[in-house]
């Protein structure tokens, strides 16, 4: 069933509770239009990863469980799926921290993700090339055990498993944590393609904020589980209050530590 | 000497025959360990169960050997089910040890379950496989070896190779290393994990069928089978908790180990040291390769 209106996912006021006591969203309503991608950013425990396993139902697997609010994908509302009809319905989530199977080969890796699709070997090979195609440096090192690659490959197998199940929506979390800003572009790269080309929707949660705001259609901030600010991605990148609080950037000009360090030198010359 | 080196021999070759019925009880191990990153307890008491089943369906109900085989593989498969809804799904949220405890619980269950149904009295299983010494083998290569021995080998063989084939070249194959490697990741993708525990367990089951076959018409049909079971652990130990290669090599170094052991210095010890010799060997094994032979190293990036 799919509908005619133009969100793909439409969370409205949900709150979250692990083991029925700890609230992890207070409040929380975002949509994802059609075909667009969309940023979800905030600090360490603002409830990004929440969010995003709320909406794969992979919440129920730690304990966390929806009280309130509703949640809408392709026009039908989510709550008794589990998290493989989710990935049936064409959904997947790329889980924070790559997770890959690491004695599997990078192949093995991305075939898995067909797993839920019935394919013939045929079918299986053809997706493969396709799925080649967007992350080249896999296909160098497709018979490699996934542990051995590096943490910038590791995030691309992910990424090209989540892509075999065939998705309409990616959820991806902080897919960035802890790479290099080259390998940053090169997935940033990678994901805008595969929202272009495969008109794969995609919600994005980044600590990343520049970087992920120049790479999405809009944006939302949220902090300790509330939705603080929202607005188009251009709209937040001028922001004051995201460039203060986010970007490093005060309304005087960049500040880091290194204009900080020079301030006191010249400070200290004058005396 | 040449006898001396023809006795040698047979104790070897009756020794790592005999330790392939240890690697049958041993792969049913493996296989769950792989899918739940869990010992289970029961595996013993599924061992004792379904020969149980097996002889009680062709003694008390006099059904023929095939078909009584089909229905107690059937019967396992049923176990499976069950134990996959009744204990591994409400603690899908629960610790490994959790879960060890009620592997624990199970044993006692199907334990009790078996003499329940079928009595307590020890029953004698004819495979119509004799265990004495094959004629022939013994005339031309003046090897006494038994025909159980043999058969026991050739099962395990086949067992392996069609597991093997299983997990490397097959859907359901690749879902299960899947879940091994992260139960999380497998079911982010689509993985469904009560279709991969189902089949595990009723694999484990089938297997457990095969061994306790095996051990019964050697050792009689009875309890003592569960406790059988608990040597499979140095084998585990020796040949890695998730390898199916390593349930086999482990199985057959336990097997010629402790067999030639017994025979050369057990009388030193005024014998019977085949009981404990291999738990001495599975302590060296733990302080000094823990993994064990053939088990996945635990890979980390640093």
């Amino acid at each position: 069933m799919s509908n005619n209106s133009a969100n793909i996912l439409d969370i409205k006021n949900i709150e979250v509770r692990y083991d029925n006591v700890i609230l992890a969203l207070h409040d929380v309503s975002l949509k994802v239009p059609k075909g667009k991608v969309v940023a979800l950013l905030g600090a360490n425990g603002a409830g990004k990863s929440t969010t995003l396993k709320a909406v794969s139902t992979m919440l129920a697997s730690e304990r966390g469980k929806v009280t309130n609010g509703s949640i809408e994908y392709d026009g039908n509302a989510i709550d008794k799926q589990t998290p493989s009809q989710m990935v049936g319905l064409g959904m997947v989530q790329v889980l924070e921290g790559r997770r890959c199977f690491g004695h599997l080969t990078v192949e093995e890796n991305i075939i898995s993700g067909a797993y839920s699709r019935k394919l013939s070997k045929g079918d299986i090979n053809q997706e493969l090339e396709k799925i080649y195609t967007y992350f080249i440096r896999l296909k160098e090192r497709r018979k490699s055990q996934a542990a051995f690659t590096s943490g910038g490959e590791q995030q691309m197998i992910a990424v090209a498993r989540a892509m075999m199940a065939k998705p309409k929506m990616l959820l991806l979390d902080e897919p960035t944590m802890g790479l290099a800003p080259q390998l940053v572009a090169e997935i940033f790269n990678i994901v805008k393609e595969l929202n272009t080309k495969e008109g794969v929707s995609i919600l994005l949660a980044e600590q990343n904020t520049n970087v992920a705001l120049k790479n999405s259609d809009y944006g939302y901030i949220i902090e300790t589980g509330r939705v603080m600010l929202d607005g188009t991605a251009e709209s937040l990148l001028n922001d004051d209050k995201v460039k203060e609080l986010y970007l490093g950037i005060s309304k005087k000009g960049r500040k880091n530590f290194r204009d900080v360090l020079k301030e006191e030198s010249l400070k200290k010359k004058s005396n | 000497m040449v006898d001396e080196l023809l006795f040698f021999m047979e104790v070897l070759v009756g020794g790592l025959l005999a330790g392939t019925m240890y690697s049958l009880v041993a792969l049913g191990f493996v296989l769950i360990f792989k899918a739940s990153a869990t010992f289970n307890f029961s595996q013993g008491a599924m061992v004792f169960f379904s020969v149980l089943a097996f002889c009680g369906f062709m003694q008390d109900f006099n059904i023929p050997f095939v078909l009584a085989f089909i229905l107690a593989a059937l019967l396992m498969v049923v176990v499976g089910l069950c134990t996959e809804r009744l204990v591994l799904r409400p603690l899908m949220n629960a610790s490994e040890d959790t879960v060890l405890m009620a592997t624990i619980g199970l044993g006692y269950v199907l334990e009790g379950l078996a003499q329940a149904a079928w009595g307590v009295e020890v029953r004698r299983l004819d495979l119509g496989i004799g265990d004495f010494p094959v004629p022939w083998i013994a005339d031309n290569l003046k090897l006494f070896i038994s025909a159980l021995d043999i058969t026991a080998g050739l099962v395990a063989a086949i067992m392996i190779i069609g597991l093997f084939l299983l997990f490397k070249y097959t859907k359901i194959g690749l879902g299960l290393r899947a879940v091994a490697d992260d139960a999380g990741a497998a079911s982010s993708i689509g993985i469904p994990l009560k279709h991969i525990m189902l089949l595990v367990w009723s694999a484990a089951g089938v297997v457990a069928l095969v061994a306790g076959c095996m051990w019964g018409a050697r050792a009689g049909v009875q309890f003592a089978l569960v406790d059988l079971a608990l040597k499979a652990l140095p084998v585990l130990i020796i040949g890695g908790f998730s390898s199916i290669p390593g349930a086999i090599i482990g199985g057959l170094i336990i097997g010629a180990v402790e067999k030639v052991l017994e025979v050369y210095i057990g009388p030193f010890f005024g014998g019977a040291i085949e009981g404990w010799a291999p738990y001495v060997l599975a302590i060296f094994f733990l302080l000094y390769r823990p993994e064990g032979l053939f088990g996945e190293k635990i890979i980390r990036r640093v």
